[in-house]
């Protein structure tokens, strides 16, 4: 592998990563604001790099700024938002590509920089020094919309429901654009509050991967940043949330469907140690993450029960969702084959051979985010937001080390929280 | 020992990259990019067969045969099961991620890896060339693409563009869904699959490429090895049913549980019968696309000025051996008017011509994110069996995009934006 990962400070609680290969032919620049996840600011928070998207001092019209992305060679200018554990992480981003393949000569690392540091740092504002009142009311409708068409993938929607029953009241369980009321109370100046919150209290890491001069980028970004007088940024601990499951609660809730949706939340035991979280993460994939997982195989090959069954492990919450699609009237059965494999992990019933292919495509998965910078720049956003810097090699050197022992204790540690149903009502067997 | 004299060696100077196409004694065509510094390889095995051959013969046929809906789709999935058992199962011993899909022009199947390339490659060549269909197999796949047809069904982003598709044609395949329907798969039996197979997968029709890093040599080894020399090429025979000019259905509604309605506005285009013709007009759409409302178009900016649009509009080309679109795809609470500003700005620019520098602006975009089709193996694979399937090679689409007129764009406008032939199709919740 030919790229190092370096991170450096730039400011106060600003810092700068930089992650590159001469094998690149776009450049990626993201600049990301961290902050706790709390209902009363989640969609005022969401809004902010949305508005700033829309324009900025330098170039204030909306279509002259994406003429610009035109001219560097179709450069994308991104806003996002998304929620890691407890935390909400607002980022604006631009992908551009490598001066190498430009027809001129200019400077496109340094041009990209330039353009993205003023759409964070110099936002366009009105005589008043509020966001303006047109953008505030386009993007106050996206978030608005974007909640509501949270229904629109009901794979993902009902997801989210389970894991907000799971974890109701505690930030986890915030979403990521807040609700309705909440993105509907969106004025000039909350949006603007919130972003002035955010320039003196979030925590910014800045991340450049792909061929290009970094350094170019750093200094313009360490300039820009020098500018903010005042911060005073805050930490991102990680958010412990229940280790083991009270009982088991289940939830129902009905929409017009074809195929209903269930979703099993469970909770993963205590997990101390960094080779336990490996043996969590392993035991996920054995059960229910890859083609030849036990959920897979069995749930939907064997007994044709659903048309995906798959586990996911959120290493950050420690929670495991176990989802599958299903026809209404085979819900019960689906429900206790699930679990019934969970317990055959439990019991060791899996061969030395499953493990060892679990572990060669967790390493092959692990290896290729290499070979891109949006998965490079994950990687690394993910290490940071843990306090980490391991890089993909020493990963797969830790998760060579887990023992089938330490799989079969990580499902033992294993309680079902809630199974969530999200049941089509127009099936006639449900 | 080899015969070098079917090996070329294909040389971009503009992305400053080469790679060979080999055409092997099977007749399988192998195109074989290694990539400096990548850890993962890509491999696709793809034949040019998709949803829209459901009407074909081979020299050997009299008669032509037709196919039910969702057959290359239902042969994709049975191919992954033998004798021995799954594919799947045999990758898991490798570590490579695995996978296929079927789209309207072709069948692949392709894995990723970061190590055990050969035994990978070993895999995907035997399992691809040795079907295995018997009632019972057959039977139980129905059940298992019954629910990923039922899947789709509440997929509004899926609906909204079959609708569409259904309401621009009266009778070309490309109207159907790729995967068919309960009814239409229940009457698939192996000795369909068998015919469909024999008639496609034979390796003349096929191609496999490979990007990113691996050795060619361990490439052709394989292929001696699982290939045998080919007997007669197999001519194929597609038969398209008529299309009338006009579209089937101005706009098509359909109700289903969603926030904002989806819409999806589209026109008929003009299809030439070559297929590199066709990929030539869809790099010109791709471009009018967005001189007409792409993100920095005046268009673009009154539709979300005015809240019509938002981020998720969207603008896509399609085309292949005998149908070319285009369509413009988005969340909006009044399509209607989306439509009708659409409209409005493509008869502006007939009548006023488009700007000289937009044309420049755009096409500069446009060769931007095109240089991102040779930045990843997975990308480039895909790619490199696009463009062969379109008879040139990888270079080709940016060559194409390099040498392209605002006088060729202006003259395809009108072709391409047919106020006559477009269609919108909507899907809203009941009460929207």
């Amino acid at each position: 592998m030919s790229q190092n990962f370096t991170r450096t400070p730039v400011g106060a609680g600003v810092y700068f990563s930089a992650i590159v290969g001469p094998k690149f032919k776009h450049n990626r620049l993201t600049v990301n604001f961290i902050l706790p996840l709390d209902k009363a600011t989640a969609s005022d928070n969401a809004v902010v790099p949305h508005i700033l998207r829309m324009g900025c001092k330098s170039l204030p019209d909306f279509t002259s700024l994406n003429a610009r992305l035109d001219e560097l060679y179709g450069a994308s200018l991104e806003a996002g938002v998304s929620k890691f554990g407890g935390y909400q992480v607002m980022e604006v981003s631009i992908r551009f590509l490598d001066g190498r393949f430009a027809l001129d000569n200019e400077n496109l690392t340094e041009a990209a920089a330039v353009l993205l540091a003023g759409i964070a740092l110099e936002p366009k504002l009105a005589q008043d020094g509020l966001f303006t009142e047109k953008d505030v009311d386009l993007q106050r409708q996206y978030i608005q919309d974007t909640i509501e068409a949270e229904i629109n993938d009901k794979r993902s929607y009902a997801i989210q429901q389970c894991a907000a029953f799971m974890c109701e009241g505690e930030p986890v369980a915030v979403k990521t654009f807040g609700y309705p009321e909440t993105a509907a109370a969106i004025t000039r100046q909350s949006a603007m509050a919130a972003y002035r919150n955010m320039l003196k209290t979030a925590p910014v890491e800045i991340v450049f991967t792909g061929s290009g001069d970094a350094e170019v980028a750093k200094k313009i970004f360490a300039a820009a940043f020098s500018a903010l007088k005042d911060r005073q940024p805050v930490g991102y601990p990680l958010i412990k949330l229940r280790p083991v499951a009270e009982s088991v609660r289940e939830k129902t809730e009905t929409m017009d469907l074809n195929q209903s949706k269930l979703v099993m939340g469970m909770r993963c035991g205590e997990l101390n140690t960094p080779a336990e979280l490996t043996a969590a993460r392993l035991f996920s994939n054995l059960y229910g993450g890859t083609p030849f997982s036990k959920l897979f195989a069995n749930v939907r090959e064997r007994l044709s029960l659903c048309y995906y069954c798959a586990s996911r492990f959120d290493l950050t919450t420690r929670l495991l969702m176990v989802d599958s699609g299903v026809e209404a009237k085979n819900k019960d059965l689906a429900q206790s084959e699930i679990l019934a494999q969970l317990k055959a992990v439990a019991d060791g019933d899996f061969t030395d051979e499953e493990l060892a292919n679990t572990k060669l495509l967790m390493t092959n998965s692990i290896l290729s985010t290499t070979d891109s910078t949006v998965s490079l720049e994950g990687w690394y956003m993910a290490q940071i937001l843990r306090g980490q810097s391991m890089s993909p090699t020493q990963d797969i050197e830790n998760l060579q080390k887990v023992t089938r022992e330490e799989v079969i204790a990580a499902a033992k540690k294993i309680t079902l929280d809630t199974a969530y149903f999200l049941k089509g009502e127009d099936e006639t067997n449900g | 020992m080899r015969r070098m004299d079917n090996i070329a060696r294909v040389i971009s100077p503009r992305v400053n990259e080469e790679y060979q196409k080999v055409v092997h004694p099977s007749g399988l065509t192998i195109l074989l990019y290694p990539m400096k510094d990548f850890v993962s390889a890509y491999a696709i095995l793809a034949t040019n067969y998709g949803s829209v051959d459901e009407t074909f013969k081979t020299g050997a046929d009299r008669d032509f045969v037709s196919v039910p809906a969702g057959i290359a789709h239902f042969l994709e999935h049975k191919l992954f099961e033998n004798e021995e058992g799954d594919a799947f199962a045999r990758y898991a011993a490798t570590g490579a991620s695995a996978n296929a899909y079927t789209s309207f022009e072709k069948t692949a199947y392709l894995f990723s890896c970061t190590d055990n390339f050969a035994q990978s490659l070993d895999i995907l060549l035997d399992f691809v060339t040795r079907p295995y269909f018997t009632p019972e197999t057959v039977n139980k796949e129905q059940g298992i693409i019954g629910q990923e047809i039922k899947m789709y069904q509440d997929n509004p982003d899926w609906r909204v563009y079959f609708n569409l598709l259904e309401s621009l044609y009266h009778n070309n395949p490309v109207r159907l869904d790729i995967a068919g329907t309960v009814e239409s798969i229940a009457q698939i039996d192996a000795d369909l699959l068998y015919r469909c197979y024999s008639t496609f997968y034979n390796l003349g029709n096929m191609t496999l490429a490979v990007a990113g890093n691996f050795d060619p040599a361990v490439v052709l080894a394989a292929a001696d090895k699982h290939l045998k020399p080919a007997a007669d090429p197999v001519e194929i025979t597609r038969d398209t049913p008529d299309e009338p000019w006009e579209v089937r259905e101005p706009l098509v509604v359909q109700n289903l549980p969603v926030a904002q309605p989806l819409f999806n506005l589209g026109f008929k285009g003009v299809a030439g019968g070559d297929e590199r013709a066709n990929l030539w007009g869809k790099i010109a759409d791709e471009i009018l696309l967005d001189v007409i409302a792409g993100e920095s178009s005046p268009l673009y900016r009154k539709l979300f000025d005015d809240g019509l649009i938002n981020q998720s509009f969207e603008g896509e080309a399609m085309a292949s051996r005998d149908y070319s679109l285009v369509f413009f795809g988005g969340e909006s609470r009044d399509p209607e008017k989306v439509r009708d500003a659409i409209l409005a700005e493509v008869a502006r620019l007939e009548a006023e011509g488009i700007p000289p520098e937009t044309f420049d602006r755009v096409k500069k975009a446009t060769y931007g994110r095109y240089i991102g089709m040779y930045g990843r193996p997975d990308a480039l694979g895909g790619l490199l069996v696009t463009a062969h399937f379109a008879d040139c090679d990888a270079y080709q689409p940016l060559e194409m995009l390099a040498a392209l007129t605002l006088d060729q764009l202006t003259v395809r406008l009108p072709l391409s934006f047919d106020p006559k032939r477009c269609a919108l199709s909507i899907v809203k919740s009941n009460g929207q």
